[in-house]
């Protein structure tokens, strides 16, 4: 919702900066941007009582001299005889309509209603839906014009199964579904109520003779309606936050008035029903307890002063709650209202003494057997529980995001396995992943199994004394049963059909469930792995590395300590990992062989040969200095 | 030809794997709570409406139940739980008392775009006891992000709306270029649940807080994208030893 900070000033006695409004607003709870000095607002859902300018005038009536703009049409209205049927009469305890005849219309705007678009930069519509526009900007309460020569007298409101087809004011055609609540005119859905008019019954600058109508509907029947037929909808935003239930008398005069300064009117009269009166609330006035609640000391004369300030009066030591205030119920309300007027941020804190407790449930096992895996080159990975396998006891998402994620997964293996493969894709070549979830399935929803997911393929390690070796089901096993000591687990190959990767590297992968195996008590020995301190995240590239292996012959094994230092803390932009991934010392000659992975990747585009041989130069000429080193093969 | 024991055997490099940095963040302000005297609790991440939302004082009409918000599972039997605070529930209808507790885990909403995700981790704490106040709030809350963001962090409490909290407020801290960041949500337990959960409110009082803990990790890492959290590239991982 936007808000004029022009149109707040206008109505304030002193003049404040744009910035202490802005101030004030976040202390008050009004979270907003500012753009041109319009506030775009974003209001908490229960206070439907500020979308409007004076709602929020309203509330920064605790700080400033407030005058809110109350010209209305203040000479009798005749009644409407309006043959109105309220079928739903608990969705809509009010409602009133307006019946204006006019003979035509000023077509330069004046006073609020100019500054309002002007201000605004809003398109205009028509005379009738503009001032209904800015009443509902002005006051919160949504209007809805009829054009009256385009409808019967006999209208009526129905909560109705409907599938019918419906043209919105503004061309939509929406198919409707299920039970809504709606206007009825000869048989013909004329608005889908709260929400939208229909297009056949809508103004336009011809129209001469309107029926403004004014009502009260139960959020309950109006939330979510505007999402689901994607309708946006500035009425059905205030009619699901609740809006005044007592306000129309004022609204329609309010109309009226904008339309009397625009227009000679020639007719009106009002039509109005409340069928259902909403109690007052009262709540008893009670100073100690809001203390209790806020931890502050503030005394009777600056807590009632903030109440008046709030219209919330005081009658023989109740606080009468006004009638737009639907989300003030209870002491604690109360409470909230108090810290809002001194400032959440000016309440003093008090140290806060802990009860004593009993010791925690810590996931102790867990974080051993991560321990170990991590300490074996495993990377934990998180996935979520959707995707389109329907297995036997699999659970159905009602509403999913799509058919790809209608099920919760009923194993890890399927998230793995992609994990796996779009590292592939990114020329990993030693991946070794696992993940510990929750996994549930239908016949039993209240308690989950722990299950842990472990996959490897490639390498066994990037170093030089597992380089050539590659992941096997032996390996995994093995892995697994150096913390698994009592209960079955199976070892899976994983096919490589249907996969949709050109590499051929062996996939494995072992499901273990945490409940139904027993692990060594060594794991609550294992060295933490978790790191001290958040290092800063560096941006990962998305452009494909490129590779180089050096291989030398030290002829004096004591300088192979200075090679190994010297290319190892070789630094470039270019270059993401160097490791040894051979090495042999031949005692008989007394010389070594050593030959080292150069992976190299640039964040801005693809690495070209040209870019990493130069790097490679560098390299192998820092190398070269070295006593007694040669690279075989090299060219001079 | 590699051979293994040599007195020129190279250093081997580390090969070590790491744990999940969402993960890693949510043990540590796990542990950072228990450290301040709160218990850890688990709950399942599939709930009943009546836990997940009536208990909670929300509303069958409020917004967030509806199905373009929350997951619904099994012909609307269950939900997939929309935060935490389930689990508070639970713990206050097993223990009475004064009581401490703290769940972090996997959350659900149906949300699916560059910022917000379908699934994501919350940590959630309670505390009931006599004469729990706003200000004991206030002081917890101070501890929280001093010790996440470090003593000299500016703070900024604004009045919020929680249907559980009454007064509710949401903390922002202000970031090196001036512009202020939310953090995490709080606020005095709503007497109604308190009630729900047979514990007597003219008796005892209470306070909750929450934190996303993607949120706290994004801006502890430097992470602008949520989504490479969970794509499990091993480039990004590897930045989490």
């Amino acid at each position: 919702m936007k808000i004029s900070y022009k149109h707040l000033i206008q109505n304030l006695e002193s003049n404040p900066s744009i910035d202490e409004i802005s101030e004030r607003l976040f202390q008050l709870g009004h979270e907003h941007e500012i753009c041109d000095e319009i506030f775009d607002m974003e209001l908490t859902p229960n206070r439907g009582d500020c979308q409007s300018l004076n709602g929020i005038l309203r509330d920064l009536n605790l700080f400033y001299e407030v005058k809110i703009n109350t010209q209305i049409y203040d000479s009798e209205i005749p009644k409407f005889e309006f043959n109105f049927q309220n079928n739903a009469v608990d969705k809509c305890s009010h409602i009133s309509f307006l019946k204006i005849e006019i003979d035509k219309h000023n077509q330069e705007y004046k006073d609020e209603l100019k500054t309002y678009f002007d201000v605004l930069k809003i398109n205009k519509n028509n005379f009738f839906t503009d001032i209904s526009n800015y009443i509902s900007y002005e006051t919160g309460q949504p209007t809805h014009c009829y054009d009256a020569t385009k409808i019967t007298q006999n209208i009526s409101l129905d909560f109705i199964e409907t599938n019918e087809i419906f043209e919105t004011v503004l061309g939509h055609k929406t198919q409707l579904r299920g039970k809504n609540l709606v206007f009825i005119d000869k048989n013909k859905i004329i608005n889908l109520a709260g929400i939208m008019g229909g297009n056949e019954t809508s103004c336009s600058d011809s129209t001469t003779s309107v029926i403004v109508e004014c009502a009260n509907f139960n959020p309950e029947f109006i939330i979510g309606k505007s999402v689901q037929y994607n309708l946006k909808s500035e009425a059905a935003h205030k009619f699901e936050r609740g809006v005044d239930p007592f306000c129309h008398d004022f609204i329609l005069r309010r109309f009226l008035k904008i339309v009397d300064n625009h227009a000679k009117i020639k007719k009106v009269e009002i039509f109005n029903k409340l069928y259902k009166k909403p109690e007052s609330i009262l709540i008893k006035y009670d100073k100690s307890q809001i203390n209790n609640i806020l931890g502050t000391d503030i005394n009777d004369d600056e807590m009632q002063n903030y109440l008046f300030k709030l219209n919330l009066h005081i009658e023989n030591q109740f606080i009468v709650v006004p009638s737009y205030r639907n989300d003030i119920k209870t002491q604690n309300d109360i409470a909230e209202e108090i810290a809002r007027a001194i400032g959440y941020n000016n309440i003093k804190k008090s140290e806060l003494n802990m009860p004593c407790l009993s010791s925690s449930s810590e996931k102790v096992l867990e974080k051993g057997i991560k321990n170990f895996l991590i300490s074996r080159g495993f990377f934990e990975v998180i996935n979520f529980p959707f995707n389109s396998e329907n297995k036997k006891n699999s659970i159905r998402v009602d509403n999913p995001l799509d058919s790809n994620r209608e099920f919760l997964r009923t194993s890890l293996k399927h998230s793995l396995l992609n994990n796996l493969i779009y590292n592939e894709k990114r020329q990993k070549d030693c991946i070794k992943l696992f993940e510990i979830s929750d996994i549930y399935d239908s016949s039993c929803f209240e308690k989950a199994r722990r299950k842990l997911g472990i996959i490897s393929c490639g390498r066994i390690e990037n170093n030089y004394l597992n380089f050539s070796k590659k992941i096997d089901q032996i390996f995994l096993n093995n892995t697994l049963k150096e913390i698994i000591i009592e209960g079955d687990f199976k070892i899976e190959q994983i096919s490589r059909d249907n996969i949709g990767s050109k590499f051929k590297n062996d996939i494995y992968y072992a499901e273990i469930d945490l409940d139904e195996h027993k692990f060594s008590k060594s794991l609550d020995e294992q060295t933490n792995f978790s790191p001290d301190e958040f290092a800063l995240y560096e941006p990962i590239s998305e452009f494909p590395v490129s590779s180089r292996d050096l291989s030398f012959l030290i002829g004096d094994p004591t300088q192979f300590k200075t090679l190994e230092e010297t290319i190892l803390n070789f630094k470039n932009k270019l270059v993401k990992e160097i490791f040894i991934f051979d090495f042999y010392n031949n005692k008989d000659k007394n010389i070594l062989k050593v030959a080292f992975r150069f992976i190299f990747q640039s964040n801005s585009k693809t690495v070209t040969d040209i870019e990493v041989n130069e790097v490679m130069d560098l390299i192998i000429k820092d190398s070269l200095k070295i006593r007694s080193i040669e690279i075989p093969g090299l060219k001079k | 030809m590699s051979t293994s024991k040599d007195i020129y055997s190279p250093k081997l490099n580390e090969t070590y794997g790491a744990h999940h940095p969402i993960n890693h963040m949510q043990d540590f302000v796990l542990n950072l709570l228990k450290n301040l005297g709160f218990e850890i609790a688990t709950g399942p991440e599939i709930e009943s409406e009546e836990f997940n939302f009536d208990m909670l004082n929300i509303k069958k009409t409020h917004p967030a139940r509806q199905m373009h918000d929350t997951f619904y599972v099994e012909e609307k039997s269950r939900v997939l739980r929309t935060h935490t605070s389930p689990v508070q529930i639970r713990c206050m209808l097993e223990k009475k008392p004064p009581l401490a507790y703290i769940s972090g885990g996997k959350v659900y909403r149906k949300d699916d775009d560059a910022t917000h995700l379908p699934m994501f981790h919350q940590v959630e704490g309670i505390c009931v006891d006599k004469n729990i106040n706003f200000a004991h709030l206030k002081d917890l809350i101070f501890k929280i992000v001093n010790e996440l963001f470090g003593s000299s962090v500016k703070l900024r409490f604004r009045p919020s709306y929680f249907p559980f909290t009454e007064p509710s407020a949401e903390v922002d801290i202000q970031s090196e270029d001036g512009n202020w960041l939310e953090i995490l949500g709080c606020g005095i337990v709503n007497p109604i649940v308190l009630k729900n959960c047979n514990i007597n409110p003219d008796e005892y009082s209470g306070l909750a807080f929450g934190l996303g803990i993607e949120r706290i990790a994004m801006l502890k890492y430097g992470v602008n994208d949520i989504r490479e959290f969970y794509k499990s590239n091993l480039d990004f991982l590897n930045q989490f030893k």
